[in-house]
């Protein structure tokens, strides 16, 4: 670990996907026998970078340098060449195959053309040795082994190809505390090696055991860069808020304690992805869903919207107890529930099919008499929608794949709103829409609200939870770790308790919901 | 791609055509070639009577393929329709048997069992999530075992009601035969379905993207049954018809309606992925592939010969326009 010149460098690489900036003259030097630590907020470039680094996506401009060399890679295998080896976040081994057969599955070892099973063992087993993992037998297969054991494979997968560079995606997510230690002390023998690791991960404390050198990205851009260590955890998410904040919400009514509760939750838990959740939204309430990616936010909406089989745990709705056994039965009827779905392009809309058709498919009850659409109100119906959200489309009956992206989620929005839903459930419904749909999407749920819909809104952007919501639950790891209200939301306070640290006067609160 | 070329180069057409499928427009231009060509054969190949036998003999595919189409619009396949127009034939024949109850119950029994066997198709499909190519062919075999435990193996000896007889061959408007007008009858019910009704969105909705449709609170699982059943009561009362004009059921009498009923629904522009597909398109489809092989064999070909340029038109009018990109 000398100060000597850099193992790898990146210079000014930015990369824009259409017309999103994912990343911006941002700048990474990588240093053999080191481990480096990439912090971030969703969405601040991390992912990309290191795809970039991996040879997966190709940037716009900058240049990477390996050795003082300048390099560029066509492909991951050409990433892989170079010494550079990727452990993404989900597993990638084939379940079906033997641990010998994933870990050389790129390039086995051949003899007169067939796979030399003698030297593929061989080199399975240095593999799972070097990687700390000699238990495992090299002919077990992938799916017999538990999760943790398939990621010590994964990691010895990444190390059959002699990495210069090891960069681990999340690569603990999965695991548990025990198993995490195993990996810990497994990474801290490879840094003695001399290998460069890139280490990216949400979960702080493993960062401050783990990290010699720390950059935290926002917007694209690395804005820090420090030795681990040098700064508490408050002044690295003050790094990684310091965001110009933006004027374009509604205002907020403020609490109603008079208003009924319409939603209710009591300890719902699905599989291992859901924990326990209780909570309430009343009538008139946004209510928002806060945390990382991927902590259950989207499984809570689709319980509540009865996709989810083997829920347990109890929903009322207005005070009485309901089974929701389908979308069906959430949307009709009493209950009167509508979700926003997370992908509107595969879940929210048929797109080869019309404006008109996608409009009218969730109250299709509605406006059939006998089964027979009554194209008259129909109409009257979709011209009202079309005027509400001003959804801008050449004609009803061209497809809904043609509209832009904002239109099209408007039109998502727009035939949810035509059952006149009592309970909204957004998931994400502003993510790849360009700024002013977002405005009109805000406004247009704060007019719901206060005409009487309550609101349950999972957001991935912390400005909207905070521009929005009466209310934030944080979910993290399937369940809800801390809820903020009103003047206490505040970005520090989202992103403090989504990484499950306890700042400043914040300490988690006993008896989330009502 | 911008709106405004769009609706420019659209707006300078015909309404009619603007609103047309292209793939239907080229299955009815294929028609009128395949007619032109046949008539440098014989003359006789243009004249009234030939095309109106032929759109009576197209009438038996006409309502197989309506219901193969209802399934194939869901982005599934009915794979047993051959002993579904067996057993509805042969059921209808049976029924007629049991004294003069029997004869009036005959048609509603034959169809009935034909909704059977759809019914099970769809609960497999539906419910218990089995592929629609395994379960239908499943069904087809047992199908086909129950019929031959019933016959003994031999044609049965039972034969078709009077009104089977009359349905298929008889005239009720002098000049029309009463199949061209059973076919019309079904093939209006199933463009208003399609077209006016809430369970032919949900169909196109399913067939596009089944899981936005589930999502938007459609009870898919009915859906798909419905379809199944109806597909399956459709077969079976095309093999009512073709045992009136037979005027009794035989084995395999469905086997020569399988691949016709799937290529006359995909040659008439109906995705076989679901979601597109137009009952129009079918319409074109059935008389294309009727014709094919009416004038295949009026030529003469040996029966292997007729075969292999069936089969090898097929492929290439499918290669010609079946294979429409994908709209995104």
């Amino acid at each position: 670990m000398d100060g000597a010149a850099p193992l790898f460098r990146m210079e000014g690489i930015s990369k824009r996907y259409g017309g999103v900036r994912a990343l911006e003259k941002a700048d990474l030097t990588v240093t053999a026998g080191g481990i480096h630590a990439i912090l971030g907020e969703n969405g601040a470039g991390k992912s990309t970078l290191i795809k970039i680094m991996a040879g997966v996506v190709a940037p716009d401009e900058g240049t990477m340098t390996l050795d003082g060399r300048e390099v560029s890679f066509a492909s991951p295998a050409a990433a892989n060449q170079a010494g550079i080896v990727c452990i993404f976040q989900e597993l990638s081994l084939i379940p079906e195959l033997s641990v010998a057969d994933n870990i050389v599955i790129s390039d086995p070892p051949k003899r007169i053309g067939m796979i030399d099973r003698k030297a593929q063992r061989r080199i399975a087993e240095e593999a799972l040795a070097r990687a700390g993992a000699s238990d495992i037998h090299p002919c077990a297969l992938v799916k017999d082994l538990p999760l943790s054991r398939r990621q010590m494979v994964e990691i010895a997968k990444a190390l059959a190809r002699k990495p210069r560079i090891l960069i681990l995606d999340e690569a603990t997510s999965a695991l548990t505390a025990a198993d995490v230690a195993k990996v810990f002390e497994v990474l801290k023998r490879l840094r003695s090696e001399g290998l460069a690791l890139l280490y990216i991960s949400h979960r702080m404390n493993e960062i401050a055991e783990l990290a010699d050198h720390c950059t935290v990205f926002r917007n694209g851009r690395n804005v820090a860069s420090y030795p681990a260590g040098s700064k508490s955890d408050n002044e690295v998410v003050e790094l990684m808020i310091g965001r110009e904040y933006s004027h374009i919400f509604p205002p907020k009514l403020g609490p109603n304690a008079a208003a009924t509760t319409v939603l209710e939750a009591r300890n719902l838990s699905w599989a291992d992805r859901l924990d326990n959740i209780s909570l309430s939204v009343r009538a008139g309430e946004v209510v928002g869903l806060g945390g990382l990616d991927g902590q259950g936010q989207r499984e809570l909406l689709l319980a509540f919207f009865g996709v989810l089989r083997g829920l347990s745990g109890e929903i009322l709705i207005d005070g009485k107890p309901v089974s929701i056994s389908s979308p069906t039965a959430a949307s009709h009827g009493r209950i009167g529930m509508a979700l926003i779905p997370e992908d509107r392009k595969t879940e929210g809309l048929m797109l080869p099919m019309t404006v008109r058709e996608n409009l009218s498919f969730a109250a299709l009850d509605r406006l059939s008499k006998g089964g027979i659409i009554d194209r008259a109100s129909e109409q009257r119906l979709i011209d009202d929608m079309v005027g509400l959200l001003a959804i801008k489309t050449a004609g009803l009956d061209i497809p809904v794949g043609a509209l832009s992206g904002g239109n099209q989620q408007k039109v998502v929005i727009a035939k949810w709103l035509m059952r006149q839903p009592r309970i909204i459930l957004l998931n994400d419904p502003t993510r790849g829409i360009d700024v002013g749909t977002k405005q009109e999407i805000y406004q247009l749920m704060r007019k719901l609200a206060d005409a009487g819909a309550a609101i349950l809104f999972y957001s991935t952007d912390y400005d909207e939870l905070i521009g929005c919501c009466d209310r934030v639950l944080v979910l993290y790891d399937g369940a809800v770790k801390r809820e903020l209200v009103g003047a206490e939301i505040t970005e520090h306070a989202l992103i403090a308790s989504a990484l499950n640290i306890h700042g400043e006067g914040a300490g988690p609160r006993q008896g989330v919901g009502a | 791609m911008s709106e405004t070329t769009l609706g420019g180069i659209a707006g300078r057409m015909p309404k009619f055509l603007r609103r047309a499928d292209p793939a239907v427009v080229t299955a009815f231009a294929c028609i009128v070639i395949l007619l032109l060509l046949g008539s440098l054969y014989s003359r006789s190949f243009l004249s009234p009577e030939y095309l109106l036998q032929q759109l009576k003999v197209a009438s038996f595919l006409g309502v197989i393929a309506t219901g193969m189409m209802l399934v194939i619009l869901l982005g599934q396949i009915d794979l047993s329709v051959p002993w579904s127009v067996a057993t509805g034939a042969m059921m209808a024949c049976a029924a007629a048997a049991y004294g003069s109850v029997g004869v009036a119950l005959a048609i509603p029994f034959g169809v009935l069992c034909g909704v059977a066997i759809g019914l099970v198709n769809g609960i497999g499909v539906a419910y218990l999530r089995i592929p629609s190519m395994i379960i239908t062919l499943a069904t087809n075999a047992v199908a086909q075992g129950l019929m031959v435990v019933y016959t003994g193996g031999f044609s049965p000896q039972d034969s078709a009601t009077a009104a089977m007889r009359y349905l298929a061959t008889g005239f009720t408007i002098p000049g029309v035969p009463n199949a061209v007008i059973i076919w019309a009858l079904i093939g209006a019910a199933m463009v208003f379905v399609l077209t006016r009704t809430s369970f032919g969105r949900a169909v196109y909705g399913i067939g596009n993207r089944e899981r936005a449709a589930y999502l938007s609170g459609i009870d898919t699982r009915r859906i798909v049954l419905i379809a199944f059943a109806v597909s399956g009561g459709l077969s079976a009362f095309g093999g009512v018809l073709l045992a009136g004009y037979a005027s009794k059921a035989a084995q395999s009498m469905g086997d020569a309606y399988l691949l016709p009923s799937i290529a006359a629904v995909v040659l008439g522009g109906t995705s076989i992925l679901g979601g597109r597909g137009s009952y129009l398109g079918t319409v074109a489809g059935v008389i294309l592939i009727t014709l094919l092989q009416s004038i295949l064999s009026v030529m003469q070909m040996p029966e292997a010969g007729r075969q292999i340029i069936y089969g090898v038109v097929i492929v290439a009018m499918l290669l010609l326009y079946g294979r429409a990109p994908a709209s995104r």
